[in-house]
Formats: structure tokens, C-alpha cells, sequence
């Protein structure tokens, strides 16, 4: 065996050999040191301490050094250790309505993608419109972003991922070098990104930040009000998002014969519609229109649940489905992130930072809402966007309530540019997908995702200045 | 029969002015040229865990999209082991090739030893002066551990 000998420099093997322990050490003498110090003027022993768990948790989530349902169990256990919350308040926060709705959600796309409801829509669909270089990729682009309203836009690029380098195949598009192929892929992550916004089911963030809201506040966000206050941005994202890709990526394809046969095949292949699948279509459409119009009156974990037991009752899944669908670290995810934000706000943590930060400065609503929102857009490209809506919520509503602005504006400026995360593959799963097909690298994704991302800041911030005030969302 | 030389691709790296030095050095020399292609395994991991770990999505879906993946890094292997053979083959050189799954290192050390490799071409992936600091190159490690002479590539630049 070959004894290889490292020549680098003493720290450099050391940090990189023992970064891991390293990092945790510092972390430890960083926790104890906060909780154990003597609090600030205005802030209160518990206030610290909660201060101290979310400092903790944000390194964790940033750094990625622990999953992020792990770190959330930490922020869990620490809070009531830590006396911030008694235990039985803590654990309590894990039965948010706002999480069984993220339970019901996700079930709920489990038994559309389980019955093949959502390959049959994609394969009828691209089959369909698909017939053009152009028309393919626009059809790929707006059918990630239409299947991510109503299902979680993580299932949706897991879905339409093999289709696409099945067409990557049959166009024989060449890795990192066709400029298709670039555009193929990037149309899949961003369809799916922008089109995650636009409802509670794109993903868990908004019902995240209205778990977080009404357990701070007691106001809530509805789900038709939000889809309304919402849709022009993602309107007007589809097309500055899809006009970028092509002028970037200029097509270099002539036909897209080939991935029509094979679209044509798939689709053949699916056969005729299921029971199955006319169930599940069925209730989910009840379910979302019940959300619509009865999710005030009924709350939306019960109609999210209770479409669950539909589904059941029908034998449409099986339990042993929903388990292989459903990644149950969700609700530990969610959960944690919810008490942490109850912990910071309710030991007047929250309180303090506004005041000992901006408290002395005057800010308008519309220069908040731009802050906050581009805060929320820097930081979901470099953390998970639930964990960009755990950190930012509690400081959100703070603000709101200390310059008088509207609970549901800020909440937004926090909720929609977490969710728009164009620009690093770590930012979001979708984006880590399509760089490691190899079809485009890291550099494609930054040069189009920066001007992407700066345009959608834009647009928000337009929508919520010039068209909020119409549906009645004021600043303040 | 003298000792092979030994070629090695992956899913990450590739690079024509690498395979053309491959191919003239076994000519040149009058060696069989081996040609490795590793289908380097942590990156599907790695997307397995981003859509568990932050995606939330259930072992299935991540599962098929990973299978997905490994399907493609496998058409895509054999379409550029093909094409070396192809080149060889016009240079009159003799090949074998082979395709395998799982760490970049230890399978490359896995062949050399195996097969008593002469010499051995391998790739580096072109990174920044910051990563290559830190983090060490797979590549430079290979040379280190290898029981043979490993001569080096960058991969080429986008034209």
C-alpha cells in the first residue's frame, strides 16, 4: 500500500480533515456561551436562550451539517430544556393545523403520482403540444409549473425528470454541450419553481409561514386569497423565466420527430384511464375546490385530511403507498419550525431584535416589504426554502407589528422569493437534479438564474405596490 | 503479452485531447489500451438525499428518479466507451473495455491492479484555485495512490 504523503499546509489539513468535529465544537462553545450569558437591556434570560436555540438551528440549516428534520428535532427538545416553553406547550405546537395540512397535501399527491394520474396528464399533454422544438420546451415549462399547483413541485421535477432525458435520449442532445438539452432541463426546474408559488400545494412554505403567522398573531392566510394575491407575479415569472431561457440558449434543434414517437409511445403504453385514477382525480379536484370556497369555514387540515380518508375509503391507496410517497420528516421539519418561531416570539426574543436592530429607524411598508422580500430571495438560494420561512417569519412579523404593516404583505415577501430559488443547485431540489443529469453545469444555471432572480424581485415588488392595494392587501 | 494502458473516464469527466493521448501512447508503445469508464455513484446519492432530505419526497420517487439517472450514466458510458473503441479500432489499437459503478479511487486502483497496468491517462475536472486549495483533486489523489504513473488532463474548455 502507497503511503501518500499531504504537503499542504498544517491548518489547511486539519480544517479539512476535522472540519466536521470542528464546526460542532464551535457550535457547542457558541450554545453554551449565549445561554449561559447575562442578557442584554430589554431582553429577558428566556429571551437568550431562544435566541441562543435559533442561532444554533440557523447555522445547522445553513450548513446542512445535519438533516434538516434532525435540526429541527434539536430546536424541539432544546426549547423546553431550555425552559423557553414548558414542555407541554412545545410539544403541543406539533399538532399546527398547518402541518396535518402539509400531512394531507402530501398524501394527497402520493395518490395522484401512485395511480399514474400524473404521468398520464404529463405524457398526454406533452404529446399533444409538444409537436415543435419551441412548443416542446414551452410545454414542458408550463406543465411543471401548472402540475406544481397542485402537488408539491419536489414530487413534480422527481416526475417529470425520466421523461425528460428520455427526450434528451431520443433528440440524441449532447451533454453540457447542446444548448436543448440546457433548455430541456432548466425548463423542467424553473417551470417547477415558479409554478411551486403559486398555491399552498406547491410546496410547504406558505403553509409553513401561515402556521407560523397564526400561532404569532392568531390571523391565518386563506388559500384563494393568497392564489389571487399571487398568480400575476407567477404569470409574469412563466414569461420573463421561459423569454430568458431561449435568448440565452438559443435553440439548436431542427425537429423534435424523435421525442414525439417516443412521447407517443409512452402514452400508448399508459393504456386506458383507471378507476384508480378517475377517484383520485375526482377528489382532488373536490378537495381543492372545497379549499376554495369552504377552507375558512372548514379549515384546510380538515379538508385535506378527510380527502385523505376518501381516498381510503374508494382502496384508491394503501398504507403501505402513502409510506413510500411520504417522507415523514416533514412533520419534524414543521413542526420544530413552528415552535421555534412560537419560542422566539413568545419570550420576546423577537421583540428585542426589532427594536435593538431597526426599532430606531422609520421604514416604510413598501421598503419593507422589498427588504424582507430580498432577503428571503438571497437566502433560499444557499438554505432549504422551509428553513429560509422558519428563520425569517418570527423577525417578519415583528417588523410588521412594529411599523404598522400589513401581517399578510410581509408575510408574502417572505413566503413567494423563498420559494424562487433560480440560481444554485443547492438552493433547491429541482435545481440539483437537472446539474447532475450532466446536460448543463453549474455556471448555465448562475448565468440565467441571476437575472431570473432579479427580475422576480422586481416583479414582486411591482405586484405588491401597484396591484396588492386593489385586492385589498394594504401596506399598512 | 506487455501491460495495458489504461484509460480512465467517468460520469464527471471526459475530455477528446485525453482520449487521443490515450490511444497514441498505446499505439506508440504496442500495448492493449484498457478503457475504464466509472459511473461515479455518490452523485445519484447525493440527489437521493437532496429530494429526502429537503424535498421531503417518499424513498420511491427518489428512488426511480435515481434509477433513472444510473440509467442514463449507463447509455452514456457505453455510447463513449464506443466511441473510443471506434478511434482505437482506426488507429489499429486494441481495446478492452469496461464499465463499473461506485467510487472514482477505488475503482480505478481496483483496475490498475487487476489488470498490471503500464500507465494510466486520467482526467481532472477543471475547478477554481479556491476548491482545488481545500478540497483535494480526485485525480491528484489516484496519482499518489496508484501503483503505476498516472499522467494528468484538465478537461478542455467550453468552446
Amino acid at each position: 500500500m502507497a503511503v501518500v504523503i499531504d504537503r499542504r499546509p498544517l491548518w489547511i489539513i486539519i480544517l479539512t480533515k476535522g472540519f466536521r468535529p470542528l464546526f460542532f465544537i464551535i457550535l457547542t462553545i457558541l450554545f453554551w456561551y449565549m445561554m449561559t450569558s447575562t442578557p442584554p437591556q430589554g431582553l429577558t434570560k428566556e429571551g437568550l436562550r431562544a435566541m441562543a436555540i435559533f442561532s444554533v438551528t440557523l447555522l445547522l440549516w445553513v450548513s446542512h451539517a445535519l438533516p434538516l428534520a434532525i435540526t429541527s428535532i434539536f430546536a424541539m427538545i432544546a426549547v423546553p430544556l431550555a425552559g423557553v416553553l414548558d414542555t407541554r406547550e412545545a410539544y403541543s405546537l406539533f399538532g399546527n393545523e398547518a402541518v396535518f395540512f402539509i400531512l394531507g397535501a402530501f398524501i394527497l399527491a402520493a395518490a395522484v403520482m401512485h395511480s399514474g394520474l400524473s404521468s398520464r396528464i404529463a405524457f398526454r399533454i406533452l404529446e399533444r403540444f409538444g409537436r415543435t422544438p419551441g412548443r416542446l420546451l414551452l410545454t414542458i415549462f408550463l406543465l411543471a409549473a401548472f402540475l406544481s399547483f397542485f402537488m408539491s413541485e419536489h414530487a413534480v421535477a422527481a416526475m417529470l425528470f425520466p421523461i425528460a432525458l428520455e427526450i434528451a435520449k431520443a433528440l440524441d442532445l449532447k451533454p453540457a454541450r447542446s444548448n436543448y438539452g440546457k433548455l430541456l432541463f432548466l425548463s423542467l426546474a424553473w417551470g417547477c419553481i415558479i409554478g411551486g408559488v403559486a398555491t399552498f400545494l406547491g410546496g410547504a412554505r406558505v403553509p409553513l409561514a401561515s402556521g407560523i403567522l397564526k400561532e404569532l398573531t392568531g390571523e391565518g392566510i386563506d388559500f384563494l386569497g393568497y392564489t389571487i394575491a399571487v398568480i400575476p407575479t407567477v404569470a409574469v415569472m412563466l414569461f420573463v423565466g421561459f423569454y430568458t431561457l431561449k435568448r440565452i440558449f438559443p435553440i439548436d434543434v431542427e425537429s423534435t420527430e424523435e421525442a414525439t414517437m417516443v412521447l407517443s409511445r409512452k402514452n400508448r403504453n399508459m393504456g386506458k384511464m383507471g378507476y384508480g385514477e378517475y377517484i383520485t382525480g375526482l377528489t382532488l379536484l373536490i378537495t381543492v375546490l372545497m379549499w376554495i370556497w369552504m377552507g375558512k369555514r372548514l379549515g384546510l387540515a380538515n379538508i385535506a385530511l378527510g380527502s385523505v380518508v376518501v381516498l381510503f375509503l374508494f382502496r384508491v391507496v394503501r398504507w403501505k403507498d402513502v409510506e413510500e410517497y411520504v417522507n415523514w420528516g416533514i412533520i419534524l421539519m414543521y413542526g420544530g419550525a413552528i415552535t421555534l418561531g412560537t419560542a422566539l416570539e413568545r419570550s420576546g426574543a423577537v421583540e428585542w431584535m426589532v427594536k435593538s436592530s431597526l426599532g430606531h429607524m422609520t421604514i416604510g411598508a413598501w421598503s419593507l416589504i422589498a427588504l424582507l422580500s430580498l432577503l428571503s430571495l438571497l437566502l433560499t438560494e444557499g438554505m432549504s426554502n422551509a428553513a429560509v420561512i422558519a428563520v425569517l417569519m418570527p423577525l417578519a412579523v415583528g417588523l410588521a407589528k412594529e411599523f404598522q404593516v400589513d401581517l399578510k404583505a410581509v408575510t408574502y415577501a417572505i413566503a413567494v422569493p423563498a420559494g424562487l430559488a433560480f440560481s444554485l443547485p443547492m438552493a433547491t431540489p429541482a435545481n440539483a437534479i437537472v446539474v447532475s443529469s450532466g446536460y448543463l453545469k453549474v455556471k448555465d444555471m448562475i448565468k440565467a438564474g441571476v437575472l431570473v432572480s432579479l427580475s422576480a424581485w422586481v416583479v414582486f415588488n411591482f405586484m405588491a405596490r401597484v396591484y396588492w392595494p386593489f385586492i385589498g392587501i394594504g401596506a399598512g | 503479452m506487455e501491460d495495458p494502458v489504461l484509460l480512465i473516464l467517468s460520469t464527471t469527466r471526459t475530455s477528446p485531447g485525453a482520449v487521443d493521448y490515450a490511444i497514441d501512447l498505446a499505439k506508440r508503445e504496442g500495448r492493449e489500451l484498457i478503457v475504464l469508464f466509472i459511473i461515479e455513484t455518490d452523485v445519484v446519492n447525493e440527489v437521493f438525499e437532496t429530494f429526502s432530505d429537503i424535498g421531503f419526497i417518499g424513498d420511491k420517487p427518489s428512488s426511480r428518479l435515481t434509477e433513472a439517472m444510473m440509467r442514463e450514466f449507463r447509455q452514456r458510458g457505453y455510447a463513449e466507451l464506443k466511441e473510443v473503441e471506434e478511434r482505437a479500432r482506426k488507429k489499429g489499437v486494441k481495446t478492452h473495455s469496461i464499465i463499473e459503478e461506485g467510487d472514482f479511487i477505488k475503482k480505478a486502483l481496483w483496475v490498475m491492479e487487476k489488470y498490471h497496468v503500464h500507465r494510466a491517462v486520467a482526467i481532472k475536472k477543471r475547478r477554481s484555485a479556491i476548491a482545488s486549495y481545500f478540497v483535494k483533486s480526485q485525480v491528484l489523489k489516484l496519482k499518489e495512490l496508484a501503483p503505476c504513473h498516472v499522467e494528468i488532463f484538465e478537461e478542455e474548455k467550453e468552446k
